[in-house]
């Protein structure tokens, strides 16, 4: 494919500014070298790299030790009736390779879209069996899909125990009668926020009794045994046969199982699901309130694709909306975009998740610990404020000084590898203003860093660069 | 006081413009009703995420319907502190009945949204901009209360949470913290220079991002030269070791510091939204809530007097209980005041009652006292704000006469 049918309608002036725009917006923003790379080996060709991802053998190497990472969800049920402290090492290997991932795969659309769409179908890793399912519930329901068609990640989400227990489906049933008594079973929360949150979205249309049709096809599909197995398990005698109206869909009376599928197939095939989760990706990957024009054109690939995520990212990567962003004032960075971005840029090592994860806590933004199922703020603007302002601050001051548990960086190194001076502020600020920001480095953040002084107890290069890492241009991208 | 034309900017640069929402900037020049008096009194909000059950905060045990609707969660008489005969406290709000008895704690029962979403995302959003059913109003009700007291100091609003809270979304500067006691940059060996040289930075930056750098500055210059912001509970008041309590803890170094501070937000993320294992859930959160605020009323002691603390949640639950021992998202929930000067000791709000053709859709306690009149009460007795123009299209009441 070549660059002009890729972006069929602009133009493009390929230079360290749409390079970084492309690092900063598919991925969690440059390394050292990462701008010279992208365009020596040519900007199309990398976003086909990214859109197309093979797997990352340097990354597979970094993850090795993380001998939990594949457990199925009853091996880790089983570690936790050995002994409950051995959960909390299981965790911290879960988050440890999602910073590892973030931070050094060469796939960092694929990283960001994991976040995303784990973000779209949050599940919070503090609730019980959550807890244990957590992992499997990223490897196996989020990332295979995270570039396949939307249908087969919604699917895999619904029937996944982690979101059966986070939204209470597993003990939903159909409601009876007992002694003349109606006895209530069903539960709303998974119906509920399938049509709010997963798919159609709240503006959508649909009303209460849709929500209680909805979460009455998806009764009966349950977890075989929270305690030791914790697999899906249908049971027919929990399902309400009924007939069900659902927003324009009409079951029949005598379905089972079925109920619930074809539920997903009609809600991920309908236009407005096509809309939201068009508007949700050019939210996060273009602009906090993006151009109408550009969902508009995103949704129309998502509908005429059947859902392709693949598809509608082309579409949306190919718009004149996306490039032009590469010329605005930037959006801003959320905590943990911002994070990611400050690691990578210092080119750290990355041994374990402990510091960043207490950094992201301190920013409002705790690994996998969103509460409600809405997930986490995609628009940077609502992550703008002094307390997380001064967390980032600190982040960045602390990791350039080697503060941060689990990562280790070299500040002279990473200078010396921008082929800058690790003595000189000048010299610093000009190796960071064209390896990290583009050269788009603003004059005062320039200013700041070279009037840096000589001397003191801490070396320049540490000073150097957590100023830039502080600094206003790193908060947004 | 003027409307700030550069903060039409700001709101612009946020993405949420202020024109066009449907009232103009005039409208929202809330008349500063500034008395000598109302000038140190303070308005915390402490806003319980998730669709807090007012069912089993305030549980009306005396309505011959309540115990058949909530059926194996519905608390008895033994489990509960009695409070009218016919209201009853949760058990865990125990440590509030001598607060009650005393008149420093008020009840609303059935207060909410006549515009019901049962999204927690939409209620919230209509609660917090005092606009139901709209999605578009740029502001939060609470900025537009403080734009009408007179200074721009970042401690004038206080925001204990982890985001700018929707309530105080708008052009005034809100201290938006966790914790306050290690408010300061950390840069070991190298504090002064860093210091100067990032603020420097920030200070160059026009863009949001720049302001927002500057108020964190403002903010570190108050706390640094405030020791009793780090200062220990007074009055032998012990706070329970969850974030509504160390909120409230800081709260009252707050308004113990004379910063200035008017309002402050406690943001109460817990679980709230009991689908599932109500009793368990609500013994758990309602115990920390009660020990929190009777906590916070001992150890401001006499500052109480200034002080008025509403408690509440975006929406209520079902009255009926759910398959799973839980309740899903309903209407009406029950609001809580408690202040040293309210006229307390009493259920403010009409009690709709809980038999099926009582219910809202035959499923919700029904609304009988718009959320806006009791926000309202608390703008204008606390904040010395004329309450007439601050929910756009919707005139308050005279209030429920809480508040003095």
């Amino acid at each position: 494919m070549s660059l002009s049918a890729l972006m069929p309608t602009t133009s493009v002036e390929i230079g360290p500014r749409t390079a970084l725009h492309a690092l900063n917006r598919l991925g969690f923003g440059p390394s050292p070298g990462d701008i010279h790379q992208v365009l020596s080996k040519g900007l199309q060709r990398y976003i086909e790299e990214q859109l197309e991802p093979t797997p990352d053998p340097e990354v597979q190497q970094r993850l090795q030790g993380l001998r939990t990472l594949g457990y199925p969800i009853a091996q880790v049920l089983t570690l936790y009736r050995t002994d409950p402290g051995l959960i909390g090492p299981v965790v911290d290997e879960f988050n440890t390779a999602k910073v590892i991932r973030a931070v050094h795969s060469r796939n960092q659309l694929e990283e960001v879209l994991a976040d995303f769409w784990f973000n779209h179908f949050n599940v919070n890793l503090n609730e019980n069996f959550v807890r244990y399912s957590i992992m499997a519930y990223e490897r196996d329901a989020i990332r295979p899909h995270v570039l396949g068609r939307f249908r087969d990640l919604l699917g895999a989400v619904a029937a996944h125990p982690a979101m059966l227990y986070y939204l209470d489906n597993y003990l939903s049933t159909a409601s009876r009668v007992v002694n003349g008594k109606l006895v209530q079973g069903l539960n709303e929360n998974y119906g509920r926020e399938l049509l709010e949150l997963h798919t159609v979205s709240v503006d959508a249309g649909y009303t209460q009794e849709h929500v209680f049709d909805a979460a009455r096809c998806f009764t009966g599909w349950g977890i075989d045994n929270t305690g030791t197995t914790g697999g899906f398990l249908y049971r027919s005698g929990n399902h309400d046969t009924g007939a069900k109206s659902v927003f324009g869909l009409n079951l029949p009376a005598g379905g089972g199982r079925d109920d619930g599928e074809k539920l997903l197939d009609y809600l991920a095939a309908h236009p407005s699901t096509a809309h939201f989760i068009s508007k949700k990706l050019a939210r996060r990957f273009v602009a906090d309130d993006p151009p109408g024009s550009l969902v508009d054109k995103m949704a129309g690939t998502y509908l005429g694709s059947g859902g392709d995520i693949r598809q509608v990212l082309r579409t949306m990567i190919g718009s004149t909306e996306f490039w032009a962003e590469a010329f605005g004032s930037g959006k801003p960075r959320t905590p943990s975009e911002f994070t990611f971005a400050a690691l990578r840029a210092a080119d750290v090592q990355v041994n374990s998740a402990r510091g960043v994860s207490a950094a992201l806590s301190a920013m409002g933004m705790p690994l996998f610990q969103c509460i409600p199922p809405t997930g986490y703020s995609d628009r940077g603007a609502d992550w703008l404020n002094p307390s997380s302002q001064l967390a980032r601050m600190n982040f960045a001051l602390d990791l350039t000084s080697g503060g941060v548990a689990g990562v280790t960086v070299d500040a002279r190194a990473m200078v010396r590898s921008a082929s800058g001076n690790p003595e000189d502020p000048r010299s610093i600020a000009s190796a960071v203003n064209a390896e990290i920001f583009g050269k788009g480095l603003s004059a005062a953040t320039m200013g700041a860093i070279g009037r840096l002084a000589a001397g003191g107890p801490v070396s320049m290069a540490v000073r150097g660069l957590g100023l830039a890492l502080a600094s206003p241009d790193m908060q947004v991208r | 006081m003027a409307w700030d034309l550069s903060r039409r900017v700001f709101l612009k640069g946020f993405g949420f413009a202020a024109v066009g929402v449907g009232f103009s900037p005039s409208s929202l020049m809330v008349r500063a009703a500034e008395g000598a008096e109302a000038g140190s009194r303070v308005f915390v909000h402490v806003f319980l995420r998730g669709g807090a059950d007012g069912l089993g905060l305030v549980p009306p045990v005396g309505d011959p319907d309540y115990a058949p609707l909530r059926g194996g969660i519905a608390l008895g008489r033994n489990e509960v502190v009695d409070l009218d005969g016919f209201f009853a406290l949760h058990g865990g709000l125990a440590p509030l009945k001598p607060l009650f008895s005393d008149g420093k704690l008020a009840v609303v029962h059935a207060v909410g949204n006549y515009d019901l979403s049962r999204s927690h995302f939409d209620a919230q959003d209509f609660m917090e901009t005092g606009t139901p059913a709209n999605k578009t109003t740029a502001t939060g009700w609470l900025d537009r209360s403080i734009a009408a007291i007179p200074g721009r100091e970042v401690t004038q609003a206080v925001s204990f949470s982890a985001q700018l809270t929707r309530s105080f979304l708008g052009g005034e500067p809100v201290l938006v913290a966790q914790t306050l006691a290690t408010f300061d940059l950390r840069a070991r060996n190298w504090r002064p220079e860093a210091g100067t040289l990032v603020r420097a930075m920030y200070d160059a930056d026009q863009s949001d991002v720049g302001r927002i750098g500057q108020e964190t500055f403002a903010a570190m210059d108050v706390l640094m030269r405030t020791p009793q912001i780090t200062a220990a509970p007074l009055n032998g008041a012990v706070y329970p070791n969850a974030s509504v309590g160390t909120s409230l803890r800081q709260a009252a170094q707050v308004i113990r510091a004379g910063l200035g501070t008017r309002c402050i937000f406690v943001n109460v993320g817990g679980a709230f939204d009991t689908h599932s294992t109500q009793l368990l859930n609500n013994q758990l959160e309602f115990s920390r809530l009660g020990d929190a605020l009777a906590a916070f009323a001992q150890d401001l002691g006499p500052l109480l007097d200034d002080v008025v603390v509403l408690v509440s949640t975006e929406f209520g639950r079902a009255a009926f209980v759910n398959g799973s021992a839980g309740t899903d998202h309903g209407s009406a929930h029950a609001a809580l005041v408690m202040g040293g000067r309210i006229r307390g000791g009493r259920v403010y709000g009409r009690w709709p009652g809980l038999s099926k053709s009582q219910l809202y859709q035959e499923r919700d306690l029904a609304v009988t006292t718009d959320f806006r009149d009791l926000f309202a009460e608390m703008a204008r007795a606390q904040l010395g704000v004329d309450p007439g123009a601050l929910f756009p299209g919707y005139t308050p009441g005279p209030g429920l006469g809480i508040v003095a």
